[in-house]
């Protein structure tokens, strides 16, 4: 946590520093300061807000004043209805979607002002992610190794290694078009991992799959956190969460309204089921039909 | 890794994958390498196949007597161009020995000293020559007829005619005297009869069964006694049958006239050169070269436009709408890229791709043209060569457009969610955009006045002018600057649409937010895309307007153009605006900058407004020794304010000196300023908006005089915080110069106190003492301080949010 000690001045400095060299062409030195061990800080959000314009000219707030961290080597799990920012936070995150208020460091690093920086750092996987279909596997991975600052052999080496790891090869030569489901999928975890980032942030990766590819993912996840990385994924999904997830933040209208490890949160609202503790929390416990 | 060698990874991965869309193949190769020699020669030998089975067919005539048909088999049969049947040769059949063969037979067996015959120089009747298109095949039957049989139909005995005159004539005896009655009896019975018979053909000939019916008044006899017979033929226009049995019957009832003709200039002894006291003949300069051109301009323009934009459709939509449809958008976007240089990858692949479909289209135009003779299909057998060497010109006048084009579909593909809604969009981009081209295309446009700056019909008319081999440089330079601008913008506008967020995610927020009102935020000062845009409109606007009141008979030189003028000047610099600062919810008191000001900025106002008016024209006559201004063109400037003399100079003052000073300034100061500040900084806002008010002026000579004052009034109503002090400054400018050269105003009483000389031209003195104020005038404006912006260009109505505008 070398760059949380930085003074302020010295912290802006060389972030503009940075923003120069990256307009002059000097590539990003790759994870400069990034400390990776177990246990440290990876992504903090600070009262993060997304509004979007709505017909009343008062912006929507999709997302309000959403504040959490997750640290190297565990699985944050963003639990919420359908509509409740989840999606939008993670893209603000990404660095898809610039926050309209409030602040995401990539440990002291703001996405906001170092956007390219920054998603060098997050390996970013939806379940819907597509591929371009007319590009081999192959092709695909290199031109998304080109983008992350890779230089050709660098690229061979590292896809090469990811092919063989997540048995790629046997496809390696075949247009992503005529991939399987399962293939599609273990080639898109490989274009995630191609920067070996130290983040991974997962939109509803069990979203519309089979057992089959659900179990590679949820595999996949267990594997990434024990090699150390920070993994944030959201979900409706309450069993991977229980499974996976060693601490939750709960999501609701646009608001984190609970947070904590599993225990604290059936402590909290003295439920002991997860789907329980859920419609509780979020304030749902009535019957929907009444008699 | 740099942005340029991350876009150039873009473009290179998705021209790959384009290029293996089968349907950008079809589209961009293998249409223009099939089509145009599959079109062309295709329709060539169907045209040239139709063409002998036209006249190998044997066509129907229906004549009204036994005496008309003989007469029309002999005609027919003796034709000059007919092949001759052999038992025809041996014993010729015609009366008048004035066939071809028979003159040559007259020519042997002619008595010494008797006169040569006369030798066939040219057809009294041209035949059909010139004509182009679908009359070709009609044209040439002509001077080849096919076969015909005659058939006689008897509807109307001719005795029914006799009897009819007569009946008229006893009829109108009465009234008249025999002669007359006999004429008109003659006249009505004739017109009766022939519509009678044109009835009666009408059945047979719209049911295709009969190809033309002839109608033969008088006695055929009586022709080589020197007679006159009227000769009717009924046809079918509509029918391509009809048309061409008819179009071979005239050609040999024209060569039969013309024998007639012959043989009684040899019994009267006229020379034939009698018949012709003018002997007129056009001849053309053009060298084959340009005949080619000028008939490769005639299409070959227009294919090309439509090519460069159907070739950029394609993956146009597939790298927008296609890419978010296939959901990879998101994917490409969590990459380390940014937007501008997606966008940019992508622009250089569709224009690419646009570009190399031009360049095929070109290239197999220029092949089926040069292999396929297609050129003298065009230009019927005159001598033409096609100027191959324009089609490199050609394509380099096309990038423009095709960079124009590739943005301004990739600007309304971005907004589409799927394939086929992107394709709804380029429809009307299509049709908007093959108007203009069809203006350019029109036969006699030339390059010139406001086509130079009119998108698509430039390029259209340049291309035309290139294959002519007519190059302009001033024209070429117009049209290319002019296009590259609107590419630009519309480069510029498809950058912005593309990096909105609600195009990227479609789940973010819907594309009305970008366009309808109630999305908008309230903001102070109006955003710098929307300043531009507002510029970008009111400008060809202006110029389009003032253009035609200029040339429009209701206001040329006349007091109603100072009317037009004032309501345009308010529409257009005051009106859009206020239209858009509402329509934008923007406040338009900070937006129009209609604040008060200080008296320190009044005071540098008073100086400028009072001193700049006499540098101006000293300026503009020392730029004469380094800028020559053409004489002819201030011969034309001299005439066309000449008018203004005879008007009210309250009137001239009005509209040109306090109408323009207002409204210019509310539209360059006011809108677009404000919009421009908080986007480029202060320095860069007032030299970009000086040099559009300097360009806004249209005078070439003036620009650097326009755009000096521009940069005067920029800082002035920058560092006020207000536009009246340069309102002002601007009032007193225009009505200064105006009073000072009218006899009517300043003009004699300068000259008398000594302030100007014998040419009107300020004296030193003056000069001096106005460099001096203006100079005042221009540090009491770096004195001023600009005020400090109140809060935040958008109004944020809850607490807590960062505003996201930079500051």
């Amino acid at each position: 946590m070398r760059g949380r000690v930085l003074p302020i001045r010295l912290r802006r400095a060389e972030s503009a520093r940075s923003r120069r060299d990256a307009r002059r062409g000097v590539p990003p030195t790759r994870n400069p300061t990034l400390d990776t061990r177990h246990g440290c800080l990876m992504i903090r959000t600070e009262k993060l807000v997304k509004t979007f314009p709505a017909p009343t000219g008062e912006p929507k707030r999709a997302v309000n004043e959403v504040s959490f961290e997750v640290r190297a080597g565990e699985v944050y799990g963003l639990l919420g209805p359908n509509g409740a920012g989840k999606t939008t936070t993670l893209r603000m995150i990404s660095g898809l979607l610039r926050p309209t208020a409030g602040r995401v460091f990539i440990q002291d690093r703001d996405v906001t002002d170092e956007p390219e920086q920054v998603k060098q750092q997050i390996g970013y996987l939806t379940a819907n992610t597509g591929l371009y279909v007319r590009l081999s596997v192959s092709e695909f991975l290199h031109y998304f190794a080109t983008l992350y600052g890779m230089d050709r052999a660098q690229a061979r080496q590292r896809i090469g290694a990811l092919a063989e790891r997540l048995r790629l090869t046997d496809f390696m030569e075949l247009r992503c078009g005529a991939l399987s489901t399962g293939q599609r999928q273990r080639t898109n975890i490989a274009r995630a991992l191609l920067a070996d980032p130290p983040i991974l942030v997962l939109d509803e990766p069990t979203l519309g799959l089979d057992v089959l590819s659900n179990r590679i993912m949820l595999e996949f996840i267990r594997t990434q956190a024990e090699a150390g990385r920070a993994i944030l994924l959201s979900t409706h999904a309450l069993d991977e969460i229980e499974a996976m997830c060693r601490r939750i933040g709960l999501i609701h209208n646009g608001r984190m309204i609970a947070e904590g490890t599993l225990d604290e949160l059936r402590r909290l609202s003295g439920r002991e089921r997860l789907s329980d503790v859920f419609l509780e929390l979020v304030g749902a416990h009535e019957p929907v039909f009444a008699d | 890794m740099s942005r340029y060698s991350r876009i150039n990874t873009i473009w290179r991965k998705e021209l790959i994958d384009i290029l293996r869309d089968r349907r950008t193949i079809f589209a961009m190769v293998l249409v223009p390498i099939i089509l145009y020699p599959a079109l062309m020669l295709g329709s060539l030998q169907a045209l040239e196949a139709q063409h002998s089975q036209f006249l190998a067919d044997r066509y129907e005539i229906i004549v009204p007597s036994e005496a008309a048909g003989k007469w029309l088999r002999r005609v027919l049969d003796t034709d000059a161009v007919r092949r001759p049947l052999p038992e025809e040769v041996e014993g010729g059949t015609l009366s008048e020995s004035d066939s071809p063969q028979d003159v040559a037979r007259a020519a042997q067996t002619r008595p010494a000293g008797a006169e040569p015959p006369l030798r066939r120089e040219a057809p009294l009747i041209e035949e059909g020559r010139g004509t182009r298109g679908a009359a070709g095949p009609r044209a040439a039957v002509r001077g080849a007829p096919p076969e015909y049989r005659i058939t006689v139909r008897e509807s109307y005995p001719h005795a029914l005619f006799h009897g009819l005159r007569a009946a008229l004539r006893e009829g109108l005896r009465g009234g008249m005297s025999d002669a007359g009655a006999d004429e008109a009896a003659g006249v009505l019975a004739g017109t009766i009869w022939r519509n009678a018979w044109i009835a009666d053909y009408a059945g047979p000939l719209l049911a295709g069964t009969v190809h033309v019916g002839v109608i033969v008044e008088g006695d055929a006899a009586a022709l080589s006694g020197g007679g006159n017979v009227a000769v009717r033929v009924v046809m079918d226009q509509t029918e391509i049958r009809s048309s061409i049995a008819t179009e071979g019957l005239l050609g040999v009832l024209d060569r039969m006239n013309e024998r007639l003709v012959e043989a009684r200039m040899r019994r009267a002894n006229i020379e034939r050169s009698y018949l012709h006291p003018l002997h007129v003949e056009s001849l053309s300069v053009a060298t084959p070269e340009k005949v080619g051109g000028s008939v490769l301009g005639q299409i070959v323009p227009l294919i090309l436009i439509i090519m460069t934009i159907t070739g950029a459709i394609y993956p146009a939509i597939d790298l927008t709408a296609g890419e978010r449809e296939r959901g990879t958008l998101e994917t490409l976007m969590v990459a380390p890229v940014a937007t501008v240089e997606l966008i940019a990858g992508k622009f250089i692949v569709v224009t690419m791709v646009s570009l190399i479909s031009a360049g095929l289209n070109l290239a197999s135009i220029g092949g089926t043209i040069w292999l396929g003779g297609l050129g003298k299909l065009l230009t019927r057998g005159q001598e033409v060569v096609i100027p191959l060497s324009a089609l490199p010109w050609v394509l380099l006048a096309l990038v423009p457009l095709a960079v124009m084009f590739g943005a301004v579909l990739l600007a309304v593909c971005s907004f589409a969610r799927s394939f086929k809604e992107a394709q709804n969009y380029v429809m009307p981009v299509m049709v908007a955009a093959m108007i203009p081209a069809v203006v350019g295309i029109l036969p006699g446009t030339r390059l010139e006045g406001p086509l130079l700056v009119m998108p698509v019909a430039n390029i259209v008319v340049l291309t035309r002018e290139l294959f002519v081999g007519r190059f302009d440089p001033t024209a070429i330079v117009w049209v290319i600057a002019s296009t590259s601008l609107y590419a630009g913008a519309a480069v510029a506008v498809a950058a912005k649409l593309f990096g909105q967020e609600a195009v990227l995610f479609a789940d973010s927020g819907s594309v009305r937010t970008i366009f309808q009102r109630r999305y908008f935020t309230p903001r102070r000062v109006p955003t710098a895309a929307s300043a531009m845009l507002v510029l970008g409109l009111v400008f060809p606007l202006n110029f389009f307007i003032q253009r035609a009141l200029g040339e429009s008979p209701l206001f040329h030189q006349r007091v109603e153009y100072l009317y037009a003028l004032w309501a345009v000047f308010l529409l257009l610099f005051v009106g859009v605006p206020i239209f858009a600062a509402k329509y934008m919810r923007v406040t338009e008191r900070t937006a129009l900058r209609v604040g008060g000001a200080s008296p320190l900025a009044w005071g540098a106002a008073l100086c400028l407004g009072l001193s700049t008016w006499v540098l101006a024209p000293a300026w503009l006559a020392y730029q004469q020794s380094f800028m020559q201004i053409p004489p002819d063109q201030l011969h034309a400037l001299e005439v066309a304010t000449a008018w203004l003399q005879d008007i009210p100079l309250w009137l001239i003052v009005l509209v040109l000196a306090v109408t323009a000073g207002v409204c210019e300034e509310v539209f360059f100061r006011g809108y677009v300023l404000s919009g421009l500040r908080p986007a480029i900084g202060p320095v860069a806002a007032i030299l970009v908006v000086a040099l559009a008010f300097g360009v806004y002026h249209n005078s070439a000579h003036r620009l650097i005089l326009t755009s000096g004052l521009g940069l005067m009034l920029g800082l002035l109503a920058l560092r006020s915080g207000s536009i009246w002090p340069s309102v002002l400054v601007h009032v007193l400018h225009n009505g200064l110069t105006i009073t000072a050269s009218r006899s009517d105003g300043l003009k004699p009483w300068l000259a008398q106190s000594g302030w100007t000389d014998a040419d009107g031209m300020p004296v030193p003195g003056l000069l001096m003492a106005a460099g001096v104020l203006t100079m005042v005038g221009l540090g009491l404006c770096l004195a001023l301080r600009e005020p400090a912006r109140v809060g935040e260009d958008r109004i944020v109505a809850t607490a807590g949010v960062r505003s996201a505008s930079p500051a």
